[in-house]
């Protein structure tokens, strides 16, 4: 499909003016999930600190609402 | 940092009163299967990424106006697609993309492409129906007959009903 064919169909469908088969192609396209991205774990868990990093930096909820520091008899029992 | 997953209900409520580690526990139960998702479609870790941290900022900034019966999962699903269109459609406003574009969008919008969209998920998971199939499948899986595996099978919910009722008997002492 020619790139500015399909631009067109997705303003449409962003606005919600799309015609029925277009949403449905649309639809489709979104549910197709063929090939597969693989992180190793240690890419993945450093991603993940990463992303909320970037959610804590933006809204800054650490800083409004910091953690509660745990009891000690808690802290003893995450140890075990 | 408790990995321990708590249901999604309970995590909700406590979203709607600040609980920080409540969205954190939700983030991490969803992230990556969102950014997987938008890498797939989109093709870019950096577009995934950012399509992530706007959906949980989203999520934290409405927390206090989220509805009473609100499925998340539903939300994210609604949400991660939204976005992937946005981002679709932003590169496509980009000069210089449409050739990159082109050839990719050609083969995915293609009939046979979209047809596959449609076609049942086949997995290695089978739905067994009866204990017959389950038999004659484990046989099967095991090179043995389905008879034999049937008298093991039996042999062995023979012993453990002796083995219960042994214990039955050695627990309530009669009186």
């Amino acid at each position: 499909m020619k790139s500015e064919i399909l631009h067109r169909k997705l303003q449409r469908y962003i606005n919600g003016e799309s015609h029925p088969a277009e949403t449905r192609q649309i639809q489709t396209w979104l549910s197709c999930t063929s090939s597969e991205e693989q992180l190793t774990p240690e890419e993945r868990s450093l991603l993940e600190l990463e992303i909320l990093q970037e959610i804590q930096a933006y809204t800054a909820y650490p800083l409004f609402y910091p953690k509660k520091e745990k009891p000690w008899w808690q802290k003893i029992t995450t140890l075990f | 940092m408790s990995r321990i997953s708590t249901p999604d209900q309970s995590l909700i409520d406590r979203l709607g009163l600040d609980d920080t580690e409540a969205f954190e526990e939700l983030y991490r139960h969803y992230w990556h299967s969102l950014y997987r998702y938008s890498v797939r479609k989109l093709q870019s870790p950096i577009d995934a990424k950012k399509i992530v941290r706007t959906i949980f900022i989203d999520l934290w900034e409405q927390r206090h106006s989220l509805p009473v019966s609100f499925s998340l999962s539903q939300h994210l699903y609604a949400e991660v697609r939204k976005e992937v269109v946005k981002s679709l459609s932003e590169k496509l406003e980009e000069p210089g993309t449409h050739e990159i574009f082109e050839k990719r969008f050609e083969q995915e919008f293609s009939v046979e492409s979209l047809l596959a969209a449609r076609k049942p998920i086949s997995g290695k998971y089978t739905v067994i129906n009866t204990p017959s199939e389950l038999i004659r499948q484990q046989s099967g899986q095991n090179g043995l007959a389905a008879q034999t595996t049937l008298s093991t099978v039996k042999w062995l919910l023979q012993s453990f009903t002796n083995k219960l009722s042994l214990i039955n008997l050695l627990s309530y002492p009669k009186n």
